[in-house]
């Protein structure tokens, strides 16, 4: 488990690098955190970091955003949002099951606390608490 | 020539029917059947259980749409194929595929977006007699799902000009209501709660209000709605009332002076809002404020028609026969229809 601090976008844009340098095989990262934390915000740094040219806006009005990705052997970018799901859902309810098993994916997940039997194996988890105004703790498990 | 139309992006399902000839039609029948009272105790939409629900009312509703005659007088099926909730389209794009299909009847894929659009051909019949007088028009949509500028040259053809690059507006609205616990769907109650609240309580920031471009952002006014709230660690009734008042009056200020900008630049001839939030009073109000000021008309929608509907899906069906500018599938054609949950307006 590492923490970082950071105070502001510039720092969080440093902190995506060193999520995506840290990344290996890992193709599933689960984000948790208040609204208002900086979930969109740190899948927006990562996302322009991985070169993304597009603008990731908020996928909580269609629960998922696929964007077209060329880094490594990755080709698409997966961003879900859990925010509108009641926690009773699974995976194979909503679909998300094909994503994930696509080598090809990197998928980003809000909110992930809310999806029940999320797969360990290769599952990057990131925990963003608000410490004050544009202060936030970030836990990388 | 008579139009069937399914609408089910989200959490409404509707289906309307229009007839008519030249600029002449008239809307016969036009049912919605709205989920919000089951979303609510979710506090927003479950993209699940909204298709779930969809496919349980799909069919009385058509029955009680057709009637007898079932689809022995409709000459077009008009269907939404996106954008929106991938599962809650398809169930209206498997449904009218399969209703075209067997009935041999041609199938057009509509735009939600520029439905909304049209759903001012419906309340406006200056608009809808001498629609040639208005473009090109500067229209705002505002939504749950979106925030866009479009600047819609003639029938069919448009020029996207901006949108959010993070939140929707709506979206804004539903989280503050979400923060301050005040319930969903987050618009009507924080407009209700701003009424007796002061807009000059708290200063919040105008995001992107210069960005020199027609986009918009809204995530960093909902932060510092969460800011504000944690400055304050116990939190009056009036304060809640002026933080909704100093909110709105953000986020109306944002989306007016952007529009009236647009407005300017690209010399339109008229102005138009559409989507749910164009309900909004104080958006209303601002807009035609300003407008007037430039010489502009404004047109917005019935209230009725501001939310998710089949009649806009079908006026703007009947339009693009007319101007003959939609794809207009026909038999084995019609399964190349499918669900677009991120389908562009400007894109054919």
């Amino acid at each position: 488990m590492r923490e970082y601090i950071s105070n502001n976008l510039q720092e969080t844009n440093e902190l995506a690098k060193k999520i995506i340098a840290d990344l290996q095989d890992k193709r599933l990262i689960a984000l948790s955190g208040n609204l208002g934390a900086g979930k969109t915000a740190l899948v927006k740094a990562i996302a322009e970091n991985l070169g993304i040219k597009e603008a990731i806006t908020s996928p909580t009005f269609v629960l998922l955003k696929v964007y077209n990705l060329n880094f490594k052997n990755l080709k698409k970018l997966v961003h879900i949002d859990c925010y509108r799901l009641d926690g009773e859902e699974d995976l194979q309810d909503l679909g998300l099951e094909d994503y994930i098993a696509d080598p090809e994916a990197l998928v980003l997940i809000e909110w992930a606390e809310k999806i029940k039997n999320l797969p360990e194996a290769n599952l990057l988890k990131i925990k963003i608490e608000i410490l004050g105004n544009k202060e936030r703790k970030i836990i990388i498990s | 020539m008579r139009i069937l139309a399914l609408e089910s992006s989200c959490d409404e399902t509707a289906l309307a029917i229009i007839s008519g000839s030249g600029s002449d039609w008239v809307l016969e029948k036009d049912i919605v059947y709205s989920q919000i009272a089951i979303h609510q105790k979710y506090g927003g939409v479950v993209p699940e259980v909204a298709a779930r629900k969809h496919a349980e009312t799909i069919f009385p509703l058509l029955t009680e749409t057709l009637g007898e005659e079932k689809l022995a007088t409709i000459d077009y099926l008009a269907v939404t194929a996106g954008p929106g909730l991938v599962a809650s389209l398809l169930l209206g794009v498997t449904a009218a595929r399969s209703l075209a299909y067997a009935a041999a009847k041609p199938l057009l894929p509509v735009n939600h977006m520029e439905g909304h659009i049209y759903s001012n051909w419906l309340s406006n019949s200056e608009l809808k007699n001498n629609d040639q007088k208005y473009f090109p028009s500067l229209a705002l949509v505002v939504s749950g799902g979106h925030t866009e500028l479009v600047l819609m040259k003639n029938h069919g053809d448009y020029q996207l000009l901006g949108t959010t690059q993070d939140d929707a507006v709506g979206e804004a609205f539903d989280k503050v209501a979400k923060i301050l616990n005040l319930g969903y769907p987050g618009g009507p109650i924080v407009s209700k709660e701003a009424l007796e609240g002061d807009d000059q309580a708290y200063k919040l920031p105008r995001p992107m209000l210069n960005s020199g471009d027609y986009n918009f952002s809204f995530s960093g006014l909902k932060t510092a709605v969460l800011y504000t709230l944690e400055r304050e660690k116990n939190i009056s009734q009036a304060a809640v009332k002026n933080i909704c008042a100093s909110f709105q009056a953000a986020a109306v200020e944002l989306l007016v002076k952007k529009t009236i900008k647009a407005a300017q630049e690209f010399q339109v001839k008229s102005i138009m809002i559409a989507g749910g939030v164009s309900a909004n009073q104080l958006l209303r109000e601002e807009l035609k404020k300003e407008s007037t000021k430039i010489s502009l008309p404004l047109f917005y929608p019935e209230l009725k028609y501001t939310g998710d509907n089949a009649a806009m899906i079908a006026v703007a069906a009947y339009y693009g026969l007319q101007n003959k500018n939609k794809k207009i599938l026909k038999g084995e054609e019609i399964f190349s229809a499918k669900p677009l949950s991120n389908w562009q307006i400007f894109l054919k």
